[in-house]
């Protein structure tokens, strides 16, 4: 039970970080219509900024600030540099995700280039440890959870109450008719860049605390599990992203406390193939997009 | 001395993969971002089944198979199970998945399984990989001992590639790779001519995957050597960025692609590594791989076509018939065609009008189609006669385009049932539609881009007996006949509305007006009996309209059955009888236009619409 309880601690912590990307992963397909494969070289690219924000002497979580706006910047120049002028000349959406795959390797490998391929960490405390029952949970991730719920509830004042949210979702609906109904679409994709770019260092930092020692390719496999929560709750679908990221983050966790540790992505990788064939507009499965 | 020979063993390798990426990529438009996978088990497949059983070696290392089988079982044994690794992967390909979610999840399932194979070693030893695989017609631990034996390696490999090379390009000048360029530019529009895009695009998976994988047997006879860090997924990405840069769709870019990118990096950095020994150790590799991307977003920016573009496959359109007497028939199926008209109706078609009876062709019975609770067709009920020009009118989003959806099989209906020559064909795909004679046309254009006019017309002439897997390999002469005879009647089709100058051009550059033309010419070529046209006169000259809706009315009496929607009043009073009206989802009315007039019902929806 104990060990239940436990796994199901790591699954939490994992289902908030990934909870974070992945929300920020839909929605920048959904209102971009960009399958950005460059997320998780921009998440590092955020870590780093955070890294040396704190090798500055500066608290870290400051750094996750820098790291939210250092991201913010870079997935805005992304879009206005490259995937906007490929996307005005009418680039079929495949071309485009080979685009955004030269770009990841660009991003990881430049950063490596410049930091050299050792990994590094915070200088930051964990805090008190809190128990409950098997479930054993540090001051730092109870912050990280807390951070993602107010994340979410965030998303979800954003999209539900706010004019941009609703333009927003009207640009992923339709962007021409959003267009035409008055809505500035160019600038709603704009700012959709910014604050999914925000979301993605904030994803990136609280990773690189969550695992402990990062290095410039540490993210390579959050991609897949990004890539795996998004397509179990239906590309494009903030809400189903969510719930997404708690089947996948808490199945990986609670699956390797039972079988082998080695072998704990096998749970997202069966649930990704199995959405894609049966059901490829995801759980919640409202709409196909595109 | 070993130096070059490995580099040329390589660069053959990398060759024979990028001419199986090109095939699947540039020829036939899938993307398979987990092509290294395949390649991987050619590797391991090959390497087990040379090996000698692990238990005799100590159990250094351990794997499954260790059969010892001598050459060429194990390259024979790479090839299959590349080809049968991609059998799983057909559901991805299928025609409900988009193309990049399918390569996402073929990306995922790279990486994954790369994962796996590190962790559980008793499938092939895991991290470590397996080693001293026996190099072919050698044997005990003297492998690759004199240089006669590797020379003799690099020339086989090299063959090899060159084989590969002939073999695809003799499948790509096919009429069957002509169908696979067709689903490449625009599959929807291929289903609806009756290519069965699963089966296609099994094809391709098959075929690329058994070409990965007998690279991947060959490198491993040679390297001697295999574990998981050989194929990253990194290592597709490199192949793509080779195909990409190379020219995508032109084989002999993909073979420049693989000496320039993956050889030529390889080189490089082995170059300035010797010459610059101070380097810190990671900087060069993380270059490589920031050249790599940056190589592939410039290139697809720059210059998209790659350094090699596919070329334009010129067919020289036969001269006008009269001219033609002379010269000797190009085959029994051509000579059967000589001399008919436009409305030549193919064996298949005829076959079907002898077996179908009754005077109702199509008919529709409670046909419904909502979208997430709007009714965009509601319990629509009408019959089609046979040989009739009916025209569908209503204002927009009335579901004119929706309801012709149905019928063609290009959208499922909510509830309904579609009746074709009596029987039910409501649960039938759009491209076996089309094999019945059911064919459609577009709304939007559809015109497959960079086919030319000629080609687009010949993609769906069915019945090619080269528009197959095996037809394609059986070679020219056995598909000539029923080639020449496409053309034939595709030039024919083509001087009756006047583009016969344009047969070489690409469909892509064309005017809208003569794209529009070239989506009908092509369903007409397509042998239908019942037609469905989704307003093939909007955007054209109003004179080409009326010469068009002319040769509809035309095509009409020699039998043919057309369901056109159309927009213009006009051109319904002039060619059209019977006339559909539809609003809001639901039939309205159905008579003649001068019937219809006399309704108020009819004159308000339209008013109001």
């Amino acid at each position: 039970m104990s060990l239940f309880l436990a796994s199901v601690g790591f699954g939490l912590i994992t289902s908030a970080v990934l909870a974070i990307a992945s929300v920020g992963f839909t929605l920048q397909f959904a209102v971009t219509d960009v399958l950005n494969l460059a997320f998780a070289a921009v998440m590092t690219a955020g870590a780093f900024v955070a890294y040396w924000v704190n090798q500055a002497g500066v608290s870290v979580w400051i750094g996750l600030a820098a790291a939210m706006v250092a991201c913010s910047v870079l997935s805005v120049l992304l879009n206005l540099a490259v995937y906007a002028p490929f996307q005005r000349r009418g680039t079929s959406p495949i071309t485009l995700v080979i685009v955004s795959l030269g770009m990841a390797l660009i991003i990881e490998f430049g950063i490596q280039a410049v930091v050299g391929g050792v990994n590094v960490s915070y200088s930051m405390g964990q805090g008190r440890t809190f128990r409950a029952g098997g479930l054993v949970l540090t001051t730092v991730q109870i912050v990280i959870i807390a951070i993602s719920v107010a994340v979410m509830a965030a998303v979800h004042v954003l999209l539900r109450y706010s004019r941009l949210g609703k333009a927003m979702r009207a640009t992923a609906a339709n962007r021409t008719l959003a267009r035409n109904c008055g809505i500035r679409a160019s600038r709603v994709i704009t700012i959709t860049w910014a604050i999914t770019g925000g979301l993605c260092g904030l994803a990136g930092a609280v990773f690189a605390i969550d695992i402990g020692s990062f290095g410039p390719t540490s993210d390579d496999l959050f991609l897949i599990l990004i890539l795996a929560a998004v397509f179990l709750g239906g590309p494009g679908d903030a809400y189903g992203a969510m719930i997404g990221a708690l089947v996948i983050g808490l199945g990986t966790e609670v699956s390797a406390a039972y079988i082998q540790p080695d072998y704990k992505y096998v749970i997202a990788f069966v649930a990704l193939l199995a959405m894609l064939a049966l059901r490829p507009t995801g759980l919640l499965g409202a709409r196909a997009r595109g | 001395m070993f130096y070059l020979i490995t580099l040329l063993i390589y660069g053959a390798v990398d060759v024979i993969a990028c001419l199986g990426l090109s095939q699947q990529f540039g020829v036939a438009g899938v993307t398979n971002f987990g092509f290294i996978i395949f390649q991987a088990a050619g590797a391991y497949v090959a390497a087990s089944l040379a090996l000698p059983s692990d238990t005799a070696n100590g159990g250094y290392q351990i794997y499954i198979g260790g059969l010892h089988l001598p050459f060429p079982m194990p390259l024979i044994g790479a090839a299959l199970a590349g080809a049968l690794l991609a059998l799983p992967f057909t559901f991805l390909v299928g025609r409900r998945l988009r193309g990049d979610f399918a390569a996402i999840g073929l990306l995922v399932t790279a990486v994954l399984l790369n994962l796996l194979v590190t962790d559980y070693r008793p499938l092939f030893n895991g991290d470590a990989g397996v080693a001293q695989v026996p190099a072919p017609l050698q044997s005990g631990i003297f492998i690759l001992s004199s240089t006669t034996y590797r020379w003799v390696f690099v020339a086989a490999v090299i063959v090899l590639a060159a084989g590969v090379y002939m073999f695809l390009r003799r499948i790509t000048e096919s009429p069957y790779g002509r169908t696979l360029r067709a689903m490449r530019d625009n599959d929807k529009v291929a289903d609806s001519l009756g290519k069965n895009l699963v089966s296609l695009r099994t094809g391709v998976l098959v075929l690329g995957g058994a070409i990965a994988g007998l690279s991947g047997g060959v490198l491993v006879s040679f390297i001697s050597v295999w574990s998981p860090a050989a194929w990253s997924y990194a290592e597709t990405i490199v192949l793509f960025a080779a195909v990409i840069i190379g020219g995508a769709g032109n084989h002999r870019g993909a073979i420049l692609g693989a000496i320039l990118v993956p050889v030529g990096f390889e080189e490089v950095t082995r170059l300035i590594t010797n010459s610059n020994p101070s380097l810190p150790p990671n900087l060069l590799p993380s270059l490589q791989w920031v050249a790599i991307g940056l190589l592939i977003v410039l290139f697809l920016w720059f210059r998209p076509q790659g350094v090699l573009p596919e070329r334009k496959r010129l067919i020289a359109v036969p001269a006008p018939a009269a001219g033609r007497e002379g010269e000797p028939p190009a085959g029994p199926a051509a000579s059967a065609h000589d001399g008919q008209g436009l409305l030549t109706r193919g064996e298949a078609a005829r076959a079907r009008k002898g077996a179908a009876g009754g005077d109702d062709i199509l008919q529709a019975v409670g046909l419904s189609r909502d979208f997430g609770g709007v009714q965009a067709v509601s319990g629509v009920t009408f019959t089609i006669r046979r040989a009739t020009l009916t025209g569908l009118i209503g204002p927009n989003g009335a579901g004119k385009s929706t309801l012709l959806a149905l019928l063609a099989g290009t959208d499922r209906p909510s509830a309904g049932t579609i009746l074709y020559n009596g029987h039910d064909i409501t649960a039938l795909p759009a491209f076996r539609r089309a094999r019945m004679g059911l064919v459609r046309t577009f709304q939007l254009a559809s015109e497959f881009k960079r086919l030319t006019v000629m080609e687009n017309l010949l993609s769906a002439a069915p019945g090619n007996r080269g528009d197959s897997f095996r037809g394609a390999v059986a070679g020219r002469r056995y598909w000539r006949g029923d080639e020449a005879a496409a053309i034939a009647r595709a030039t024919d089709i083509l001087r009756r509305f006047g583009l016969d100058k344009l047969a070489n051009d690409y469909a892509g550059d064309l005017s809208g007006g003569q794209r529009r033309l070239v989506e009908i010419m092509r369903a007409l070529m397509a042998e239908p009996d019942v037609l469905l046209l989704d307003e093939p006169m909007a955007g054209v000259h109003p004179e080409l309209a009326r010469r068009i809706g002319d040769t509809l009315v035309g095509l009409c009496r020699e039998g043919l059955t057309i369901l056109m929607v159309e927009h213009e009043l006009a051109i319904m009073d002039e060619f059209c009888d019977p006339v559909i009206v539809m609003a809001q989802g639901s039939l309205l009315a159905q008579g003649t236009m001068a019937q219809l007039r006399e309704r108020t019902e009819v004159v308000e929806a339209y008013l109001v619409g």
